[in-house]
């Protein structure tokens, strides 16, 4: 057994070598780069037209001037309880004109510039709302409510009833049921992304050995099995070296850049430290997992193009996996999420989220367990494949039927 | 059991397996698809020989030394490996030279012994100090540090067959070692295979230069039809067909046709006839007493080319008498 992983490690090193050594690994390590400057440019862009196009939209409150003061005030509340992205119109408050409010409120309605998406005027226990198009309406009409209620109470602008004291409950380190449940689903998109983006390659690797005949070699030296390994390790190897620089990259980044608030915070039941620590053993499995079958079906494939064309339904089952997965995030404890669990290839990612769901650590003992048996079995299946498929040894599967049935 | 028709051992079985015999077969039989590639070879190599397989393209000679390796299982039939009824569990004893070559054009010279060494379990920083010495010795030297698609074919495979020897193992098995290279490097790869063997490492290799086999071989086998046809030492082999007499007659060459065997060839000065069992001295006296006299007589053993050729055109005759 020793031999089996000491001539595993030899290839493990060789090909771990032969990628890292290369000037286009600097291309690969720095890829993600490209993909943040142009998602960078690209959502500058975007939140450029967005905020743009809501300067120019706007609503407006033709209000008495005894009003206008507590409009205001009420709109500066009720603005702060939407998010940045859905927050409503600019609120332009107009004295009123009497008489000609209405005249005046279809005037502002028609204008070019600024563009209101809608209008209220008259009295606020029985207003007007003109509209033009979006959610401007609602939410005047919602002003109007609150700013009447305001003022039946007795209200100055600004002025509150009560003075809300919050205080940490037990259960607030590890957050409540929604924010672990947000962890959880974190873990199995950053799982799901980094098998999807690093384990695909292993789809090619027994390409440069078949091309070369140096499979000749290796296949006279070690067992399949024992080379299947030792290039699945090499590929991790190569993994673990990518996703660590930048872990370390993003991570001074962030700290730098936004202080120590900037880092994300994590809501797990297990606890943050043991949760990423099984966050990286789940990456692990979900690499070996997948990487054994992009490595068994792309080693039975003799074309780059046939292997561009194996690449697609293993990709498209990754993508169900993480669907699976993801389905059991959001529903811990059913019965869902009880089989992404326990089916090997979508395990990974469903035990990445129990973590963050669940304090028990034996499960996830167990889990690891089961997935390095299917790791294994997964291997055994692709050396064994590729020995009858490719080096077409022993007998044939109908000749051993035959000799069965005889 | 296939039965061999020239064969020179004394028992037609095969010996037992001991530690005489690091390389055993029993009734290989090897079919890819609806072809049969190799159809019940037996081989017996003795410990510290250097013995060749022969034949034939195509004749079974590659699929044979991969099922002896472990590369790929026979269908039916049994093997020893050095002891191993496993061939992989003395994967560490063994070195071998694939016919298609195999590098990683972007290693250099040097790393690629040490890593076929490792491979067969040499500590990687011994493998590459004795990549260094053997390069040396080969008159590799100065291209240790190149890398492999740098150097030319012959010099490459020079590279790998260091890599195989690299680990000095029991049994090197070589198949097709001299296609490919010049002279020059023949003649550097016969010397590097007769100082393994010094050594006392055991050599199996294959061919279909008889040159080199009635150079190097002590024993061979000849494998024709996926058929072992002949097994047993060069002599043997050479053996196998009677002593070639050529003849040249003093006059009236034509008219001493009715004489000699029915199998002489006249080529236009000569003739060229299988020396009778009696042997030739009858004959010679005919020729005298008929006039015709004794210009010249050389009278040779046959070569391994042509028993190589005699044997394998029988099996080509004998397998298409069987299939009709």
């Amino acid at each position: 057994m020793s031999g089996f992983f000491a001539q595993a490690r030899v290839i493990a090193r060789r090909d771990f070598k032969a990628v890292v050594a290369t000037p286009t690994f600097l291309l690969f390590l720095l890829a993600p780069l490209f993909m943040i400057v142009m998602a960078v440019l690209g959502g500058t862009g975007a939140s450029q037209a967005v905020s743009s196009a809501q300067d120019k939209v706007r609503i407006a409150a033709i209000a008495s001037p005894d009003d206008a003061p507590l409009l205001q005030s009420t709109d500066a509340d009720l603005r702060r309880l939407y998010p940045a992205e859905v927050r409503p119109p600019r609120l332009d408050v107009i004295p009123s004109h009497g008489k000609d409010d209405a005249q005046v409120a279809k005037a502002l309605l028609a204008a070019a510039n600024p563009d209101y998406a809608a209008v209220l005027h008259g009295p606020l226990n029985a207003p007007t709302i003109l509209r033009e198009s979006g959610s401007g309406a609602a939410y005047l009409s919602e002003l109007a409510e609150q700013t009447l209620r305001n003022k039946q109470a007795g209200l100055a602008p600004g002025a509150r009833l009560s003075r809300p004291v919050a205080e940490e409950s037990d259960k607030a380190s590890a957050g409540n049921a929604q924010a672990r449940q947000v962890t959880g689903y974190g873990a199995v998109f950053a799982i799901f992304f980094l098998t999807l983006l690093l384990a695909g390659q292993a789809v090619g690797m027994l390409a440069e050995e078949k091309s070369n005949k140096v499979i000749e070699i290796l296949a006279a030296a070690a067992p399949l099995e024992s080379v299947f390994v030792g290039k699945l390790l090499g590929m991790f190897g190569v993994a673990l070296l990518f996703v660590s620089f930048w872990i370390v990259l993003g991570g001074v980044g962030l700290a730098v850049l936004t202080g120590a608030s900037g880092l994300p915070e994590l809501h797990a039941a297990i606890g943050a430290p043991v949760f990423l620590l099984l966050c990286v053993a789940y990456f692990a499995m979900a690499f070996m997992l997948l990487g054994a079958i992009f490595l068994g079906v792309g080693a039975q494939a003799s074309t780059m193009r046939e292997i561009q064309m194996m690449s697609l339904p293993i990709t498209i089952f990754q993508v169900a996996m993480f669907g699976l997965a993801s389905k059991a995030a959001g529903q811990p404890g059913s019965a869902t999420a009880r089989f992404a669990e326990i089916f090997p290839f979508s395990s990974p990612f469903a035990m990445a989220a129990r973590a963050a769901n669940d304090a028990a650590l034996w499960p996830h003992v167990a889990a690891l367990l089961w997935q390095l048996l299917w790791v294994a079995i997964t291997i055994w299946i692709s050396a064994g494949l590729f020995r009858r498929g490719v080096l077409k040894s022993g007998p044939g599967l109908l000749s051993f039927l035959r000799r069965r049935k005889a | 059991m296939v039965r061999c028709r020239y064969h020179a051992t004394t028992s037609e079985g095969m010996r037992s397996v001991d530690d005489d015999t690091p390389v055993w077969a029993s009734n290989l039989v090897k079919h890819f698809g609806s072809a049969t590639a190799v159809n019940g070879v037996s081989l017996s190599v003795p410990r510290g020989m250097i013995y060749g397989v022969l034949g034939p393209n195509g004749a079974g000679k590659t699929t044979t030394l991969r099922m002896l390796l472990g590369i790929i299982d026979p269908d039916s039939g049994s093997r020893r490996l050095l002891g191993h009824s496993s061939p992989r569990e003395a994967s560490q004893r063994v070195g071998y030279l694939p016919e298609e070559r195999g590098l990683y054009p972007a290693m250099k010279a040097r790393e690629a012994i040490a890593f076929m060494g490792a491979l067969r379990g040499l500590d990687w920083a011994e493998g590459r100090r004795r990549a260094g010495d053997l390069m040396d010795s080969a008159g590799l030297g100065h291209a240790v540090d190149r890398k492999i698609r740098q150097m030319s074919k012959g010099m490459a495979q020079l590279v790998q067959l260091l890599g195989s020897i690299v680990h000095r193992p029991e049994l090197i098995v070589l198949d097709e070692p001299f296609s490919g290279l010049d002279p020059v490097n023949q003649e550097h790869l016969e010397s590097l295979i007769r100082g393994e063997c010094a050594r006392g490492a055991t050599i199996l290799f294959s061919t279909h230069v008889m040159s080199h086999a009635e150079r190097l071989c002590e024993r061979l086998a000849i494998i024709a039809g996926g058929k072992r046809r002949f097994e047993g030492t060069v002599d043997e082999a050479r053996g196998v067909l009677p002593m070639q007499a050529q003849y040249i007659a003093c006059n009236r060459s034509d008219e001493a046709a009715r004489l000699l065997p029915p199998d002489a060839r006249f080529d236009g000065r000569s003739w060229r006839f299988d020396v009778p069992d009696g042997g030739a001295e009858k004959l010679l006296m005919s020729l005298i007493e008929a006039g015709h006299g004794v210009a010249g007589l050389t009278m040779q053993r046959p070569g391994l080319h042509d028993a190589f050729v005699r044997i394998v055109g029988d099996a080509r005759r004998d397998d298409a008498e069987a299939a009709r």
